[in-house]
């Protein structure tokens, strides 16, 4: 990488960080940010709100923002598809799925949404996988196909889990839709933790198989060609990308957009260099995200604000604007 | 009986194509140190046979060896560091030449194994090789159909495999460089299989030609034994005059022109 371009990671890193300490300070409760994390408060309350609500709520927010645009980035990559984004697996309707069952079967058991949203998730991956990978074997072209794949399975999911809603009581569909929007209100140390091992077996993962990243952008031909093992690098990345999207999903819900606009900014912006890409769109994502959702808590506190619903407004409209903008490389 | 002079040989090798186009059966070897020339009409399976013997595409029936080794039991990275193909359209990137030229190298990498300063030397003598030696930090999309071309010989170069299997490699190069990278190729001991259209460039240049029509190995041998004017007019429907060219003892080819 050029100084150039690790200049520009550097720059959105200290945005980041920025980002990081705003949206520790602003919140219903004012907290003595400097003297809470230098030990010196002794007030418990303060003490229990920033270390038990607000800073696993700060950085679930972050966490899930990068994985969600670092996902998208690279299945945009691996997929040639500027539209792909880790919705388009099936992963947020499997997950769907599992939550409404979770909660039709175990509504009073907290631990079970989650973790029934995290397999519906997994299921639904392992299965548009395997089923496109059963396509690509009787000549199909493997890319479309994935992405064929992943729409209908998607469709199939949410299409079970609207007639049990349907069928279900108004409570139950309540909590569904309302989870479907996304929250980041569940956040815990597990989710941080969880989130965290697996971007960062993700992103040096992306490190070490940055050339194979390449080649593997470029054309599968050439890629093999290179000596690449193209199906099992593929494989690799894309079950990486399922975790991330499964464990975001899990505890956050439906959070749409990140994973497909982030990457597209970051390419407006930086280019498309491959690194700047992967690690811009990482950082991105957790700068946008941590926002939404301190826009989110704050707007009209004490009420919440679905965080998925925020990032697809301003998502959408900041998309339109650069749209808009945009001039195409042939004028 | 083996030639330990052999490095790639197709046995009985056939494949059928989805839109019903058979290749062969076709049986032959490259021998080290030889410059091949691959031609036929559009539609022969030239581009087709390259990417058989590319590991690209497995034959129905028969099967490469490489050195012996049955090709597809191959570990991938173990064929690139003998095998570098060059496609006849390289599909567009965002790449730097100095990223493609690292790609190259990939085969002979680990994972974390950043570039040494024999590698930059090796990717600074590649380029200087095909002339592009001041467009290292250029994006190719930003570069000439032909700087492109060269661009990409020049990752073929510094992938360092002994075989190489060039579709259509003078393919965008004006006539200066078409003979350059002919003669490069010709000085650098390789082994390589390149596909032509221009047949006095293969002459020229070709230790051995090798004919193909509806998939069908028609001739194999010298470029004196293959280029017969009957043969010829058999493969490309028009009839032709072949005599020595002024330059040295090699075949020039005439076709004759469509009357006004």
């Amino acid at each position: 990488m050029t100084r150039h371009r690790v200049l520009q990671l550097l720059l959105l890193a200290g945005a980041l960080a920025v980002s990081v300490l705003t949206a520790l300070h602003i919140g219903v409760v004012d907290l003595p940010l400097w003297s809470l994390l230098t030990g010196q408060a002794t007030d418990p309350l303060p003490q229990q709100i920033f270390w038990q609500l607000r800073l696993p709520r700060v950085m679930l927010a972050g966490l899930a923002g990068a994985a969600l645009a670092l996902c998208g980035a690279l299945l945009q990559l691996l997929s040639r598809n500027e539209l792909a984004d880790p919705y388009l697996f099936g992963v947020v309707s499997g997950a769907a799925l599992g939550a409404t069952i979770s909660s039709l079967l175990f509504p009073a058991l907290a631990l079970a949404l989650p973790a029934s949203a995290f397999a519906g998730a997994l299921i639904a991956i392992l299965l548009v996988l395997t089923l496109a990978q059963r396509a690509t074997a009787q000549g199909m072209q493997s890319l479309s196909t994935l992405l064929l794949t992943g729409l209908a399975v998607s469709f199939c999911a949410s299409a079970i889990a609207s007639l049990l809603l349907y069928q279900a009581d108004s409570f139950a569909a309540n909590r569904i839709i309302f989870w479907l929007m996304g929250s980041l209100s569940h956040a815990d140390w597990l989710a941080v933790k969880l989130l965290a091992i697996a971007l960062i077996v993700t992103i040096v993962v992306c490190s070490l198989g940055r050339r194979q990243l390449m080649a593997l952008a470029w054309s599968d031909d050439m890629a093999k060609s290179l000596g690449v093992a193209v199906s099992r690098w593929r494989l690799l990345l894309l079950l990486l990308c399922a975790l991330l999207t499964a464990v975001v999903v899990a505890y956050c819900g439906g959070i749409g957009f990140v994973g497909l606009m982030i990457p597209h900014l970051i390419r407006l912006m930086f280019g498309g260099q491959i690194l700047t890409l992967l690690f811009g769109s990482a950082l991105g994502g957790a700068i946008f995200l941590i926002w939404v959702d301190t826009v989110a808590r704050s707007a009209l506190a004490p009420q919440e604000l679905p965080i998925g619903i925020l990032t697809a407004l301003c998502g959408s409209a900041f998309f339109l604007l650069l749209l808009s903008r945009r001039r195409s490389p042939n004028e | 009986m083996t030639d330990t002079s052999v490095l790639l040989q197709c046995q009985q090798v056939q494949l059928q194509l989805p839109g019903g186009f058979v290749l062969g059966p076709l049986s032959f070897a490259l021998s080290a140190g030889k410059i091949y020339g691959l031609l036929g009409a559009n539609g022969a399976g030239k581009s087709t046979l390259l990417q058989v013997l590319a590991a690209l595409k497995s034959p129905n029936r028969g099967q490469v060896l490489l050195q012996q080794h049955p090709l597809q039991q191959l570990e991938p990275n173990a064929r690139a560091r003998q095998l570098a193909y060059l496609s006849q359209q390289q599909p567009p990137t965002d790449m730097t030449v100095q990223q493609l030229l690292q790609l190259g190298l990939m085969p002979h990498k680990a994972l974390w194994q950043a570039d040494s300063s024999s590698d930059k030397a090796a990717m600074q003598a590649a380029l200087s090789q095909v002339g592009l030696a001041d467009k290292a930090a250029a994006l190719l999309r930003h570069l000439s159909g032909g700087e492109q071309q060269r661009a990409h010989l020049a990752r073929v170069l510094v992938q360092q495999a002994r075989i190489l299997l060039l579709d259509e490699p003078v393919n965008h190069l004006d006539i200066r460089y078409q003979h350059q990278l002919l003669a490069t190729l010709r000085s650098s001991g390789l082994t390589v299989l390149a596909s032509f259209h221009d047949i006095n460039l293969a002459a020229a240049y070709c230790d051995e030609l090798l004919m193909l029509q509806h998939g069908q190995l028609l001739a194999a041998g010298t470029p004196a034994e293959v280029l017969q004017p009957q043969l010829l007019e058999q493969v490309y429907g028009r009839p032709c005059m072949v005599d020595h060219s002024p330059f040295g003892q090699h075949c020039r080819v005439t076709f004759a022109p469509e009357r006004r």
